[in-house]
């Protein structure tokens, strides 16, 4: 094993354990931070994937954005003492446990028994280059799509917070 | 053996991502908050991206479709994640709690 094979399985475990953490752990400023670590792991699990610049977009809108978002908002909905257990009756949890499992195993053989076309690695040399001819040449629709989309949120988001008849 | 026996492995991205979208579904289903399960959506998210780069690298390394897809599911994640957040902020204010469970009514 050389020391590329050993810093990929690292990335496996750091990934692995962030999303058990982001599952199972009781307080949610706890599953956020193992949604931190979850993002870092698949940032580098992007890396071995040739993919650097989606790597580094992972962690600005991730871990940059969307965590702080998250953050925010745990720190907006009352203090910390207040916020109810997230463990649920055990019952509840063990049949989550089952569905998630079925689910697991279902899949997992569905992976085992499909021959997919590329099962070893070829040659790749898409660069970031070929990422930005894309997205304004055929893809340059759906590019202005998404921004259409991230304005009406962010539009949606700021009368959300204006126009609540909520508040007392 | 070369050197790159797992990481040059479809497979084991394909696990990885099944390993996430199992997670984000124990996630969704057993949390009582409602940013618990906004949190494990993001796991889902993460985990059909990974799945989108992987297959665009060992199944069709000639163009970079895969890729552009993962850039526009960060950004739906995000526009996502700032309504849903922005609801659960209102729900808090109207109802002082977050608990998914318990709430009855969403009106008005």
């Amino acid at each position: 094993m050389n020391f590329g094979e050993f810093v990929f399985i690292i990335l496996m475990l750091v990934t692995m354990i962030g999303a058990l953490t982001t599952v199972l752990s009781g307080s949610i400023i706890y599953a956020m931070l193992g949604l931190v670590t979850t993002m870092f792991g698949i940032a580098g699990l992007y890396v071995y994937l040739n993919a650097p610049f989606l790597a580094m977009m992972q962690i600005l809108i991730y871990v940059g954005a969307i965590t702080i978002l998250i953050a925010f908002a745990i720190m907006l909905v009352g203090p910390l003492y207040q916020k109810p257990k997230e463990w649920t009756t055990i019952t509840k949890f063990v049949l989550a446990l089952m569905v998630s499992l079925f689910s697991f195993l279902m899949l997992f053989k569905v992976i085992m028994r499909t021959p997919w076309a590329g099962g070893k690695a070829k040659a790749f040399r898409i660069t970031t280059t070929d990422i930005g001819r894309m997205l304004f040449d055929k893809l340059a629709l759906p590019f202005e799509l998404i921004s259409l989309l991230i304005v009406v949120s962010i539009i949606g988001a700021v009368m959300l917070a204006l126009f609540s008849k909520g508040e007392k | 053996m070369t050197g790159d026996f797992l990481s040059g492995n479809l497979y084991i991205y394909l696990y990885i991502s099944l390993f996430l979208l199992c997670c984000g579904i124990l996630g969704i289903l057993y949390r009582k908050t409602l940013i618990g399960m906004l949190i494990s959506m993001e796991l889902i998210m993460n985990g059909a991206g990974l799945n989108f780069v992987a297959f665009n690298r060992f199944t069709a390394p000639d163009n970079a479709y895969g890729m552009v897809f993962t850039l526009f599911i960060m950004g739906i994640a995000a526009a996502e994640a700032a309504i849903a957040l922005g609801i659960i902020i209102l729900i808090f204010r109207k109802f002082k709690h977050i608990e998914g469970g318990a709430i009855k009514e969403m009106k008005g």
